[in-house]
């Protein structure tokens, strides 16, 4: 089976619109978090919110939207979009400049995209409400295709003339990582030779504040304190959108093309908790499962992972459940690899998480520093007998794991390797 | 046969139809739904809002239009031509075409059906439908595109003498196209190393047009046809040649029916080359008769359902949202 590799990436998110910013920011442990205004009223307990800088794209009508200059977006493409779909074109627009890809190596047979975003709830919500007071035939042409999940896939794969595989990935916050594992399975076995993987979220109102009602998001006010996973004082995670590209190509391309990979895509393995809709497995069997999985596909004994890029939400159950996984996996506690959640950093990204932090797993590989695990003042006891880094490390790490969980108790855990 | 121009029989409607009270809440939602069209489109909506008068409908629908062309296809609209194309000329697909619709329905208080949908090819077509859609009106036929297998089977001229390559008939106009060879058999002699085409022959291709229009476009007696037999040329008046046309020019015929009225019809014609006016008829007159639908004459170069088969009608595809889902 063919080696894979990536080889481009793309970013819009909390803490940066470019891989230099994103770079630093997970290098010196620097958030994005700001007390987002739409949250600023008596009736709203949630404050806080990971945003995305330099876009503004609170209305309906995205020619309303501003964006920065350098993205060129004609009206025919921008007019089906959602602020997901704004976010992850612009990521794909770097991703592909990043990859240095022609109009011919995006538009081909043996290309293709997967994607994963939770669809518009904004838009849906503006577009059905359109539909009850104007009337049934007056509603836009476009508000499915704009707002309903699978816009994020619809948009990209008609924008780029992808004509490879195209299909978009369901599973809450595992959605992207499921992307990534079966574009890699589609590289692996031959299908394709070169695979975008996309992840993006509004990261609006309409798409974070429906988790209040579990009781999953942070109440905090202050920015620098909302988002803790793994600390004993953690009380949930901090909401975030935006939009991440990844190009994985097979070693064939890579060679062709003469450019430089970021890290290497071993394998990837998933398992489901058969638990709960909602709660993961309090064992954490299911991530457990999947890693294991993952570490087998890609012929690494645990012993040998030196980072892992953890799933761990901020969230009271979900964090716990993760670190007796991560135990169960790595019995040695001396060998047991250096852990950190970026989602300290950006917040969770839902259906972006997955492939947001594996580019960032990938930029890890290939300027050799693991990110710290930022705001951990006291570790959990039940998060305990874990390498949680507290500051980043600047050594280089060869095997790296990351983990994603998602409603239904789906995990999946994906394998990336350093290009010597 | 008068409701080729005016179709304006069998109408019951009150004219123009008494417009609701236009309050400040109305204005305000017009302006915010025309927010990014032209002012000249925002204040004919609300003088159509205000009077009824359709006479503002052409403004507002060339507004909605414009908002929704790409900027750097807007300038073909500054001088619309009613055959300016949708889809070819100005880039507009279905979807978008949706848009348009949805959002003329809005600011002129009007439901549009999707079968309505289909035939409107051109601005003109977009402007007339939405015309007779206020006044309440009987729709025309929509523009027919003919391909030059079918202007050859069913007219009685044919090559060499045949100056049309593709054409398009509604009930209101025909349009045609002539690109100049420089094979023309005429041009050997029309002028001596100098091959120019003969005013005489863009009057024909003029005429050659009407005779189309005649045949595919013009509404006729139930049951009966123009025949292509019975029609000939009976004169023409206020001819002036504005540009000598060579080889290598195409030649942008039109013509519109002034007066029909058995057996005589009178058209006035146009022939441009891309922008420029090269030929100009005030009033070019044919002569022609009718028979029944069924015993009308057969296409020349055999029978009618061998030049049907051969030479198909090709209808373009309805303008509606293609749906993939």
């Amino acid at each position: 089976m063919p080696r894979v590799f990536i080889t481009g990436l793309g970013f819009i998110t909390s803490i940066g619109n470019d891989a230099a910013t994103v770079t630093r920011n997970l290098r010196e442990l620097r958030h994005g978090f700001e007390v987002y205004p739409p949250f600023q009223k008596p009736e709203i307990p949630v404050k806080v919110l990971g945003t995305i800088k330099d876009f503004t794209t609170d209305s309906p009508d995205p020619e309303d939207w501003t964006f920065p200059a350098a993205y060129k977006i004609k009206r025919e493409l921008l007019r089906t979009m959602a602020p997901n779909g704004l976010f992850a074109h612009c990521a794909m627009l770097q991703a592909v400049a990043d990859a240095k890809l022609t109009e011919p190596d995006i538009s081909n047979p043996l290309t293709g995209l997967y994607a994963a975003s939770a669809g518009s709830p904004y838009l849906l919500h503006y577009h059905n409400d359109r539909l009850n007071k104007v009337g049934v035939m007056r509603c836009s042409p476009l508000g499915i295709v704009a707002s309903i999940a699978g816009t994020l896939n619809f948009n990209l794969v008609a924008a780029f003339k992808i004509q490879g595989s195209s299909c978009g990935f369901s599973s809450a916050c595992a959605s992207s990582a499921h992307a990534l594992g079966y574009a890699l399975d589609d590289l692996k076995l031959g299908r394709q030779k070169r695979m975008f993987v996309v992840g993006a979220e509004d990261g609006n109102v309409d798409a974070i504040l429906p988790f209040a009602g579990m009781r999953t998001l942070s109440l905090q006010t202050d920015p620098n304190l909302a988002s803790r996973p793994f600390d004993a004082a953690r009380d949930g995670f901090v909401g975030t959108g935006g939009g991440v590209a990844l190009v994985l190509e097979t070693e064939d391309e890579v060679v062709r093309r003469g450019v430089t990979p970021y890290a290497e895509v071993l394998g990837w393995g998933q398992a489901s908790d058969g638990w709960n809709v909602a709660i993961s497995h309090p064992e954490g069997n299911g991530s457990a499962a999947a890693m294991t999985n993952a570490l087998r596909a890609s012929g690494v004994a645990p012993e040998n992972v030196d980072y892992v890029n953890a799933h761990a939400t901020s969230t009271l159950i979900g964090d716990i459940s993760e670190a007796r996984a991560l135990r169960a996996v790595f019995k040695d506690a001396a060998t047991r690899p250096a852990v950190s959640s970026t989602k300290a950093l950006t917040g969770h990204g839902l259906s972006l998480a997955g492939a947001m932090e594996s580019a960032f797993c990938a930029l890890a590989l290939r300027d050799g520093f693991m990110p710290g695990n930022a705001h951990l003042t006291k570790v959990d006891p039940e998060c305990g007998g874990l390498n949680i880094l507290r500051a980043t490390e600047n050594t280089p790490p060869d095997i790296v794991v990351k983990n994603s969980s998602g409603f239904g108790g789906a995990n999946v855990a994906l394998v990336f390797k350093r290009v010597a | 046969m008068p409701d080729a121009v005016s179709p304006n029989q069998g109408n019951t409607k009150p004219f123009p139809p008494t417009p609701k009270p236009f309050t400040p809440e109305d204005e305000t939602a017009l302006r915010e739904a025309l927010k990014r069209c032209s002012p000249s489109a925002f204040e004919a909506a609300v003088q159509f809002r205000k009077t009824g008068n359709p006479e503002h409908v052409p403004a507002v629908v060339i507004g909605v239009i414009e908002r929704f062309v790409e900027p750097d296809l807007r300038m073909k609209l500054k001088d619309a031509d009613d055959d300016l194309r949708l889809i070819e000329d100005l880039g507009i697909d279905s979807l978008t075409m949706m848009e348009i619709v949805i959002l003329v329905e809005d600011v002129l208080q009007m439901t549009i059906n999707n079968d309505e949908l289909r035939n409107l090819r051109t601005v003109g077509d977009v402007k007339t439908f939405i015309d007779c859609k206020i006044r309440g009106l009987t729709l025309p036929k929509p523009t027919k595109f003919i391909p030059i297998e079918h202007i050859g089977a069913v007219m009685p001229v044919q090559p060499p003498f045949l100056f049309l390559n593709e054409a398009s008939v509604s009930s209101t106009a025909a349009n045609g196209k002539y690109k100049i060879s420089g094979q023309e058999f005429f041009l050997q002699g029309h002028f001596k190393d100098n091959p120019v085409m003969p005013a005489s022959i863009m009057l024909e291709a003029l005429g050659q047009l009407a005779v189309l229009y005649l045949l595919e476009g013009a509404p006729t007696e139930p049951g009966k046809v123009v025949s292509p037999q019975t029609i000939f040329f009976t004169g023409c008046e206020g001819v002036r040649a504005h540009r000598i046309c060579k080889p290598g020019d195409i030649l942008s015929l039109s013509i519109k029916p002034k007066r029909m009225k058995m057996p005589l019809a009178t058209f006035e014609g146009a022939i441009r080359v891309g922008q420029e006016k090269a030929v100009i008829v005030e009033e070019i007159t044919l002569t022609f008769g009718l028979v029944d639908a069924v015993d009308a004459p057969v296409p020349i170069n055999g029978t009618a359902a061998q030049s049907a088969a051969a030479a198909p009608v090709v209808v373009a595809p309805p303008l509606r949202v293609a749906i993939n889902a």
